[in-house]
């Protein structure tokens, strides 16, 4: 994150082709760990299918993280890697654009839509639940906000939108931000397993994975670890969770601003564009595109293709910028307050998604 | 830190810009067939 690409740094050409090289390194490494779990899981296909043993299919997603996370807590990933692997958030970005060609938009509004009214109960309860909780465990308000707005919306990107516009401390953040990666690692693990022994449907699952999973990435990867098709309905959740970020900071931002503890926000149309996650619209653009026809059947299976492999590249990624050894250094409390709060949200989705299930027939 | 976050939150605006605009080459690419079909 750290080598975050500035307006200045790339302002010339040759600060530009320099930053393009740099990233070379870490890019042939995410392809590397991507591919290398994509090749485990074919290999281990093979080889039962050829010696008829029954083992259950283990899809590449799981092994790319399992790679990435061994890479990164035993050697560590080296520093001219660290530029290109921290990429793996624009393959995110772009594969949930391209994966818009594999729903019609009638689709995506019927899923969104419902997402969109179960995101806004859960939010409302989720947050106040983890402000009481905050307080339960004498927390400090801001780092509350933090949690709150990192666990209820989109794990880190809100509490990276957030952290300016209500004036908290970068120890908050960095705090904040432990915390929710060490919760949505735990959850790649655990969502699936839950998943399966509640024998939740493709649909379920996915808008429980896309709901109760705080960062996109690992919404991605829980719902793909579960399914194909649960994977698609994931990520057009979380989109629609993350299509609410702005008026969430916004919401705080006033807060504090009333309270003297935060600049007041001047243009609130400007803020919420400026916080309004851009590649919802491209998602929106390629599926309006799919459904009027404007590709063919194979052109789409392209497309869908392209977006898989945009996601080798992520789930790599997030193996290999989940240290357990930061995250061990970080307090234990606003470790204990997510993960309470996590646990409240995921079940409060969990119900949220069965009763939907039952009653706006999914 | 906090330049960093600041950075972060700046990238994260043309990031999202970037990968729109990157998936939509690829879109228009595939749609005139101006590269081979993609396999998995």
């Amino acid at each position: 994150m750290a080598n975050a690409v500035t307006p200045a740094s790339t302002a010339s050409p040759t600060g530009l082709v320099r930053r393009s090289l740099d990233l070379i390194p870490g890019l042939l490494l995410l392809a590397a760990v991507g591919y290398a779990g994509k090749v485990i899981e074919q290999s281990i296909a093979v080889y039962t299918k050829s010696h008829h043993v029954t083992f259950p299919n283990i899809e590449y997603v799981l092994w790319a993280i399992v790679i990435g996370l061994i890479i990164a807590n035993t050697t560590g990933v080296p520093r001219v890697f660290e530029a290109g692997v921290a990429t793996y958030e624009f393959w995110l970005k772009a594969g949930i654009v391209l994966l818009g060609s594999r729903f019609l938009l009638g689709d995506v509004l019927h899923l969104g839509g419902i997402s969109l009214l179960l995101v806004a109960v859960a939010l409302t309860l989720s947050l106040t639940f983890m402000h009481l909780l905050g307080r339960a465990f004498k927390l400090k308000p801001k780092l509350t906000s933090l949690l709150a707005v990192g666990s209820s919306i989109c794990g880190v990107s809100a509490i990276i939108a957030a952290k300016p516009a209500i004036d908290a401390d970068d120890e908050d953040a960095s705090y904040a931000i432990a915390a929710i990666l060490a919760l949505g690692a735990i959850s790649l693990f655990t969502f699936p397993l839950i998943g399966h022994s509640l024998h939740l449907s493709d649909k379920a699952y996915g808008l429980w994975a896309g709901l109760a999973v705080d960062n996109t990435a690992e919404a991605t990867a829980a719902g793909a670890l579960y399914s194909d098709a649960a994977g698609k309905v994931a990520v057009l959740a979380k989109t629609s969770r993350n299509a609410l970020i702005g008026f969430i900071v916004l919401a705080y931002a006033m807060y504090w601003a009333s309270r003297g503890e935060a600049q007041a926000v001047g243009n609130k149309a400007a803020f919420l564009w400026r916080k309004f996650p851009k590649f919802v619209l491209g998602f929106l653009l390629i599926s309006l595109l799919a459904t009027i026809g404007f590709f063919t059947k194979p052109q789409l299976t392209s497309l869908a293709n392209l977006s898989r492999w945009a996601f080798l590249l992520t789930f790599a990624g997030v193996g290999l910028r989940t240290s357990l050894r930061e995250l061990g250094k970080q307090g234990w409390k606003p470790f204990a307050v997510g993960a309470i709060g996590e646990v409240f949200i995921a079940l409060l989705t969990l119900g949220l998604v069965y009763g939907a299930d039952r009653y706006l027939h999914l | 830190m906090s330049k960093t976050n600041t950075t972060a939150s700046q990238r994260g605006i043309s990031l999202d810009v970037y990968a729109v605009a990157l998936a939509l080459v690829l879109a228009l690419l595939v749609r005139f067939n101006l590269i081979p079909p993609v396999k998995w």
